[in-house]
């Protein structure tokens, strides 16, 4: 070899030794180029620039460094990066709508970020660093961000409870009970409850055939013209809690054969005074008279009426019982009145009050409710069915408990079914991969799937058992995100230790007002010690508020505290013994230890003293904005006309000092109020009594009006 | 062939980059961050976003404030009518929006006799907490029209300058 040779061999050995020089120094340099230009990183300049031209860029910048930050809980497992870009997430200045979305400051919440971190509410992925890995579903990452909109349902898998600022969770929790989804799911935390659906045991004596298959067929009572069931303007509100299942001819055929030929004999015989019947039989006012009656019990209070205006059809009534717009076309006439006179004799879970019946009334109200509740045309295209079969009996026995019926409806003699459906406890917290989308054509999260599921379930198997559910979009929503609450067990230990458990108060009292709490069932309206329903006051201290003799009286004959409610107390027509026991019970047990025993001689006071409340109720604190005396004021608060005849003196001052400590959440607001002016409120309130007993009170008027 | 050389890199740098800059999936449902939501009082078909505060200032309005400062209660009719003066609707931003959130505190937590408005107006401040005042406040901000705009920022007054 030349030197010439060597020298061109050595110049291209150099050559290839710099190109691969500059090859390893660019290969070098990638990563740090990348680093440089990552996505985070861009986000650390913009805000700095953005905060540098802030007012209060100093503080803004404080704990600005150009690395990732991330929030550390080590007990919760919580490793959270996110306020690598959202750098402006505690700082509160930064919270109008002016400040870019990602730097704009979290609103304000009970939970402090540094102590809990963002995914533990929020989910997705709190350790990437890129922003499609932190927020959505990436093939390495599964777990993607929560909408906003679902957000309480992060709330649930700790408040295991009933927390006030999650009206959507606890809307969603309450529909999961409604519709009777612990039926056929296991769902944590709920218990199956004693009766889903109704028992059905003798349902052949209450309904026809006939009627039982329309009902299969299409679970809805009320429709207009169309078809279609719009009830108070939105399209489902007059759904009933049974779901549509998709039944063919021979199924419908053989489950409505199967479910008439139970019958068996009431146990109370369901006949009315024949001198009774006869009497009225012929009276053109009979049934006139008797949606008078039943207007007078307030049997609107719990069950609702569909009534049709200007061609908008609206439910007026209350929503504990079941609709009853066609019950007259629906039941038949002898089980209706044994049903009337005792309801737990057919069904022992009934909420229905054992009212105490004339035979007159009985017979006016059943013969309205047989002539004006019902709908001629109830059962157009159903086919004459004739006779069940024994086949078709056999079938319908299967079918039964195949399809699901016996989860929600006990037969007694038939065994019932419990866990039919897949245990639900843990979806909330399901990947994508542990999802079965089948053919359904929906965005592959766990929302679509929840949401198909519900609304259609066949379109994500076509083998599904479950029935269609008819939900409003607001139902759906908090359905939805009560299901997404079911997170299954906690993450860590530390996060089971921070669980809120449901409080399940119970109040059953026992002896003769015992029977009297059952049988007239205050508790399905009446809260009692943190039990029982919210539609009604709570009783918890009524024996501290209402005068006993005012109790009777009411009791026997309930009038409205409030005029502006159409729903009221029923009118159960109580014996005096019986409103002698319920009120000498409350009287008893039923004291609040706020009440002070000196204040109940203050409604003895001289009338200069209630003629000084009257000036404070009428001038200096205006009561009459909300409450009404005689024939003026507002209708926020009671009626006070006659509040003397009704309260106690001590519980009027005690209530005036605080009433939020009397009932929780009162509606009245807590005044700073002298001691002196409690007592001169406590005697102007006391001297307004009915009749004769309103001397004091007139002087009271006439010492007010001399001031 | 050098310019045409540049132009194809320019382009496949143009794909890379937007590939790269790859946009997040723009949200459908604008009211998906939202966590309650709230009709506009004058045309319903608008729903407003609440965030955790204002959802919060709307129960505790819709528990107290409702029966006076609306004209449709969850209970049917509205006190409103049988009161003179007639309070404010609380979505009324030509009467609310001018007041500052000072004022409105006051307002509620004092009670209008206080303020030198009709003693009609009862005091709530032992009532509710200063977070459940806040928290109405800032729900009949987010549900006023016309629309509120917040103060503009202070500005660096207390800056050296």
């Amino acid at each position: 070899m030349s030197a010439e040779e060597m020298g061109k061999l050595s110049t291209r050995l150099r050559l290839a030794f710099a190109v691969s020089s500059v090859v390893l120094l660019a290969v070098l340099a990638v990563s740090p180029i990348k680093d440089t230009l990552s996505e985070w990183r861009g986000y650390k300049r913009e805000y700095a620039r953005f905060a540098q031209n802030r007012p209060d860029s100093k503080r803004l910048l404080a704990d600005y460094q150009p690395g990732i930050d991330q929030i550390w809980v080590p007990e919760l497992g919580v490793v959270d990066r996110c306020v690598t870009c959202h750098q402006g997430i505690g700082q509160a200045s930064l919270q109008d709508a002016a400040v870019p979305k990602v730097f704009r400051a979290h609103p304000t919440i009970p939970h402090r970020g540094g102590q809990w971190g963002c995914v533990v509410c929020h989910r997705g992925q709190g350790r990437a660093t890129e922003v499609t890995e932190a927020h959505e579903t990436t093939l390495s990452w599964e777990q993607p961000q929560l909408p906003v909109r679902y957000i309480q349902a992060s709330c649930g898998t700790c408040h295991r409870d009933r927390p006030a600022e999650t009206p959507q969770l606890n809307r969603g929790r309450e529909l999961l009970v409604k519709l009777n989804c612990v039926g056929c799911h296991r769902l944590e935390g709920m218990s199956r409850p004693q009766m889903l659906g109704p028992d059905l045991t003798s349902v052949g004596g209450k309904v026809s055939r006939e009627w039982i298959y329309k009902w299969l067929k299409e679970p809805r009572t009320i429709t207009d013209s169309n078809g279609s069931v719009v009830v108070n303007g939105v399209e489902n509100e007059g759904e009933p809690r049974m779901p549509q299942f998709r039944l063919t001819e021979a199924e419908l055929r053989a489950l409505s054969a199967y479910l008439s030929t139970l019958k068996a004999t009431p146990a109370e015989p369901a006949k009315i005074d024949p001198r009774v019947i006869a009497a009225w039989e012929k009276r053109p006012d009979t049934v006139s008279q008797g949606e008078v009656r039943f207007r007078e019990m307030f049997c609107t209070t719990c069950h609702s009426l569909a009534v049709t205006r200007a061609g908008e059809t609206k439910l007026i009534g209350g929503t504990i019982g079941p609709e009853l717009t066609k019950v007259g076309s629906k039941v038949n006439a002898e089980w209706l009145v044994a049903w009337l006179r005792n309801p737990q004799a057919y069904l022992s879970h009934s909420q229905m009050p054992r009212y105490g019946w004339s035979g007159e009334d009985l017979y006016k109200v059943t013969r309205y409710i047989q002539t004006k509740l019902t709908d001629p045309d109830l059962l157009t295209g159903v086919p004459t069915l004739g006779s069940p079969t024994p086949e078709e009996v056999r079938l319908g026995k299967q079918l039964f408990v195949q399809k699901g019926c016996s989860s929600c409806h006990v037969i007694k003699g038939l065994g019932s079914q419990t866990d039919f459906g897949p245990d639900l406890s843990g979806l909330g917290a399901k990947t994508i991969s542990q999802l079965e989308f089948g053919q359904a054509k929906i965005p592959h999260t766990l929302l679509a799937y929840i949401r198909a599921k519900i609304t259609n379930p066949v379109s994500v198997n076509a083998a599904a058992r479950m029935p269609q559910y008819q939900l409003e979009p607001d139902s759906l929503e908090a359905l939805t995100t009560a299901l997404l609450g079911m997170a299954g067990g906690p993450a860590t230990s530390a996060m089971g230790k921070l669980r809120v458990p449901a409080s399940q108060p119970v109040y059953r009292p026992a002896g003769a007002f015992g029977e009297l709490y059952e049988r007239y069932k205050c508790s399905v309206c009446h809260r009692f010690n943190g039990y029982g329903g919210t539609l009604a006051p709570d009783l918890s201290f009524e024996g501290s508020r209402a005068q006993r003799s005012w109790l009777i009286a009411f009791l026997k004959n309930p009038q409205t505290l409030r005029p502006t409610l159409t729903l009221r107390m029923p009118q159960f027509n109580m014996t005096d013994r019986e409103a002698a026991t319920i009120a000498d019970y409350f009287e008893m047990a039923l004291q609040s230890s706020a009440v002070r025993p000196e204040d109940a001689n203050l409604g003895q006071l001289m009338p200069q003293m209630a003629g000084l409340g009257k000036q404070l109720y009428e001038v200096k604190y205006q009561c009459q904005s909300c409450h009404t005396i005689g024939s003026s004021g507002g209708y926020v608060g009671p009626n006070l006309s006659h509040v003397g005849n009704w309260m106690k003196p001590e519980w009027i001052a005690a209530w005036l000092r605080d009433p939020q400590s009397m009932v929780p959440n009162a509606i009245e607001p807590r005044l700073s109020l002298t001691d002196q002016e409690v007592k001169a409120l406590t005697a102007y309130l006391m001297s307004l009594r009915q009749g004769s007993a309103s001397k004091a009170g007139k002087r009271a008027q006439a010492a007010g009006n001399a001031k | 062939m050098s310019r045409r050389f540049i132009l194809l890199l320019l382009f496949s740098c143009a794909l890379v980059l937007t590939s790269c800059n790859r946009q997040r999936s723009a949200q459908a449902d604008p009211l998906s961050g939202a966590y309650d939501v709230e009709a506009d009082w004058n045309d319903p078909q608008h729903r407003i976003a609440l965030n955790y505060e204002q959802a919060q200032g709307k129960r505790v309005f819709y528990t107290y404030c409702v029966w006076c400062h609306a004209d449709s209660t969850p209970a049917g009719p509205s006190n409103r009518s049988s009161l003179n003066p007639a309070p404010a609707l609380a979505n009324d931003g030509s009467v609310l929006n001018p007041l500052s959130d000072d004022r409105l505190r006051n307002m509620i937590g004092l009670g209008g006799s206080a303020m030198g408005k009709s003693a009609m107006m009862p005091p709530w401040g032992r009532t509710l907490s200063q977070e459940e005042v806040q928290s109405v406040i800032a729900f009949l901000r987010a549900i006023a029209q016309p629309p509120y705009t917040p103060p503009a920022r202070p500005g660096p007054r207390y800056s050296v300058k």
